[in-house]
């Protein structure tokens, strides 16, 4: 049997600091409520049955493992490190939200929760949220900023239909880290019957290390999968960062294989110039600060006021990283870059074209960082790209940045 | 004997409630703001909280939260509440004991140490820093910094605390202690939480501190139902929605209301 649980030596101390970031800077009247999960999911993780009961959820109801695919045409267009595509894509609800939305699930079933609250960005957090509320038989509540509610309209509908209801977020940006807010709010409310589902490695503790611990599952997969197709461990990975959930479930197994290098890619959207334009914490505009109960980089005016973002994919779009990869970044274990809004549309195009897959605007991310770090390397280095979700679910956003004439006329139509 | 301390031994010997009022910076706008502190002072507040306004101030509900986000439209900054407490403070001599409230990002942002500093200096007396906890203090020493200023960080309970936690949170705890009488955020609210009675009686258990209880008290009735448990109480959002439909003058007339209700 896999081991999910596992330390590594960048875990966070018993007060929640990874380094000097993390912990759980919320209102007094939080703190019994993560006292209670804290307890409980200590208690979950050294349950055997409890990580039986998740593993059999991962391959039985998700479809894990998902597969570590050789990009053998990208590789030989690149014509430099072998590109590995972790294709996470292929998860039940189409991307990695899922895997700790059944570890949390799994864990509010225990604690006797009776309902979810969450909030979502690109809608993929939300969907998977209110799939295992419909599996489990919890009332849902997903917060989404209601300028999101317009970008991912499909997400909204099927999150409905299973039986959650999508709450709009008005206020401040109308945007993810509002949403946070306003489901952060409702938990305050309601303490005792309702588990907030976060979705994200952030927030305050114990969620950025329980989310990463839910999430190790594609790290651990990657090595076990990567050994036996080449015999070593990859010189590199790379994943997408908007709050890092991804990215730490791919990183977090090979932290201490001090040889595998590590990439973040953060949203560069118009590019990283300007404040507003982009959604990077980490490229030197990034201020120290607490928000939303954590410790952490954050884009923020002079004053500490949360600064707007931009990014073609709502995922990303987020003024906020996790605690742990803000230690991460400090400690130089992991490198995070920039990528751009039409670098990403060119890495997607490119990977839909050469190997037959479309990912998410997030995770296109990823693959735009590969195609720039490939051609670098020689052919006998070997990346793992973290495929952290699939790209149908952004089909109006794709179709209107690529300008394509038939698509608007189909809209027009449907309209009608 | 420090400001705070001071004004509850007169509020014991009139054998009354304390009331902490509650202000946003720059919301409608700077000017109001300040007559409105006048206006509250004048009135019988013994404490006021002004509360600098934060992008995204999680624990308030929708009045304080819109003024947050309405003062920060209005160009509003952290220096102008350091500008403003100054003046209150040197210029108009309040009487009354000023408070900061705000989140912890605006006085990590601005440096904890120059932020007690020159709130000190700016006449203030108090911080209510709702989201930062006890643990924090090993990391941030924002109550050593704040103290070396003269300066109190008030601490809080929730109807939720624990006895081992309410413990803890009652050592060393000075000025009063911020009982939240609901679960949920800042607002006006038409009762109150049956659950305050024993959350107060256990709250005065561990605390040797005066108990101040906030959140969703807004009128006469409520404050007479808190009589012989809490030794506070808190009006925010009420006086805010006070001077958004009556401006001073309303907010003088939902003064009256509460302060005859304090006897």
């Amino acid at each position: 049997m896999k081991k999910l649980f596992f330390k590594t030596s960048y875990d966070a101390d018993p007060f929640g600091y990874f380094g000097e970031f993390g912990s759980r800077y919320v209102p007094e009247s939080l703190i019994p409520a993560l006292d209670e999960l804290t307890k409980a999911y200590e208690a979950a993780k050294s349950d055997p049955i409890f990580e039986q009961e998740l593993l059999d959820l991962y391959q039985h109801y998700s479809g894990r493992p998902t597969p570590l695919y050789f990009a053998k045409n990208l590789t030989e267009k690149l014509g430099g490190a072998k590109i590995y595509l972790k294709n996470e894509g292929l998860n039940h609800t189409g991307a990695h939200k899922i895997n700790h939305c059944l570890g949390q699930g799994l864990l509010a079933k225990r604690m006797g929760k009776k309902r979810l609250i969450a909030e979502t960005g690109a809608g993929q957090h939300g969907l998977a949220t209110a799939t295992v509320a419909a599996k489990f038989g919890f009332e849902c509540t997903v917060y989404m900023g209601a300028v999101d509610v317009v970008r991912q309209r499909p997400n909204v509908f099927w999150i409905e239909q299973l039986g959650a209801k999508v709450v709009p977020v008005e206020f401040g940006t109308k945007r993810l880290k509002d949403a946070v807010m306003a489901a952060l709010q409702d938990w305050i409310a309601h303490p005792n019957d309702a588990y907030y589902l976060l979705g994200s490695a952030l927030g305050p503790h114990p969620y950025p290390s329980m989310v990463r611990d839910f999430q190790s599952i594609v790290g651990l997969e990657v090595k076990e999968q990567l050994l036996a197709a080449e015999g070593k461990l990859p010189d590199y990975l790379i994943a997408c960062v908007g709050g890092g959930s991804n990215a730490i479930g791919i990183f977090n197994a090979f932290l201490d294989d001090i040889n595998v290098k590590m990439i973040g890619a953060e949203a560069g959207g118009k590019g990283t110039g300007k404040i507003g334009d982009h959604a990077a914490r980490l490229q030197g505009q990034g201020r120290l600060g607490v928000v939303e109960g954590y410790k952490s980089f954050f884009l923020t005016n002079s004053d500490g006021q949360l600064e707007p973002t931009h990014s073609v994919s709502a995922g990303l779009d987020y003024s906020g990283i996790g605690p742990e990869h803000a230690r991460l970044f400090k400690d130089g274990r992991v490198n995070y870059h920039a990528v751009t809004d039409s670098e990403v549309l060119t890495a997607f195009k490119l990977l839909a074209k050469t190997e037959g897959i479309f990912p998410a605007l997030e995770s296109s991310h990823a693959v735009a960082e590969a195609t720039k770090l490939a051609p670098t390397l020689s052919k006998d280095k070997i990346i793992v790209v973290n495929i952290s979700g699939r790209g149908d679910k952004d089909i109006f956003i794709v179709a209107d940045a690529l300008g394509d004439t038939n698509w608007k006329e189909f809209l027009k139509t449907k309209a009608n | 004997m420090h400001p705070l301390e001071k004004q509850f031994e007169k509020i014991k010997k009139e054998n009354r409630l304390g009331l902490m009022t509650h202000v946003v910076v720059g919301y409608p706008n700077l000017e109001t703001t300040r007559e409105l502190v006048k206006t509250m002072s004048e009135s019988g507040a013994d404490y006021i909280e002004l509360q600098i306004p934060f992008s995204d101030p999680v624990g308030d509900g929708p009045t304080i939260r819109e003024a947050n986000t309405a003062a920060l439209e209005n160009g509003v900054c952290v220096h102008d509440a350091f500008i403003l407490a100054d003046r209150l403070t040197h210029e108009d001599a309040i009487a009354t004991s000023l408070l900061f409230m705000t989140y912890f990002n605006i006085v990590l942002t601005y440096g904890i140490e120059k932020f007690c500093h020159d709130a000190g200096k700016a006449g203030i007396v108090g911080l209510i820093i709702p989201d930062y906890p006890l643990e924090a203090e090993s990391h941030e020493h924002l109550e050593s910094e704040a103290e070396k200023n003269n300066l109190v960080l008030i601490r809080f309970a929730s109807l939720d605390s624990t006895e081992e936690r309410l413990k803890k949170l009652g050592e060393k705890a000075e000025g009063f202690v911020y009982c939240f009488s609901t679960r949920g955020t800042t607002g006006v609210r038409s009762d109150i939480d049956g659950g305050i009675q024993p959350a107060l009686a256990l709250v005065k258990k561990y605390f040797q501190v005066p108990a101040a209880v906030g959140f969703g008290i807004s009128n006469a009735e409520q404050i007479r139902t808190l009589k012989g448990s809490a030794d506070m109480v808190v009006v925010g959002s009420a006086l805010v929605k006070a001077c958004e439909s009556g401006g001073k003058e309303g907010v003088r007339k939902k003064m009256e209301e509460l302060v005859i209700a304090l006897k």
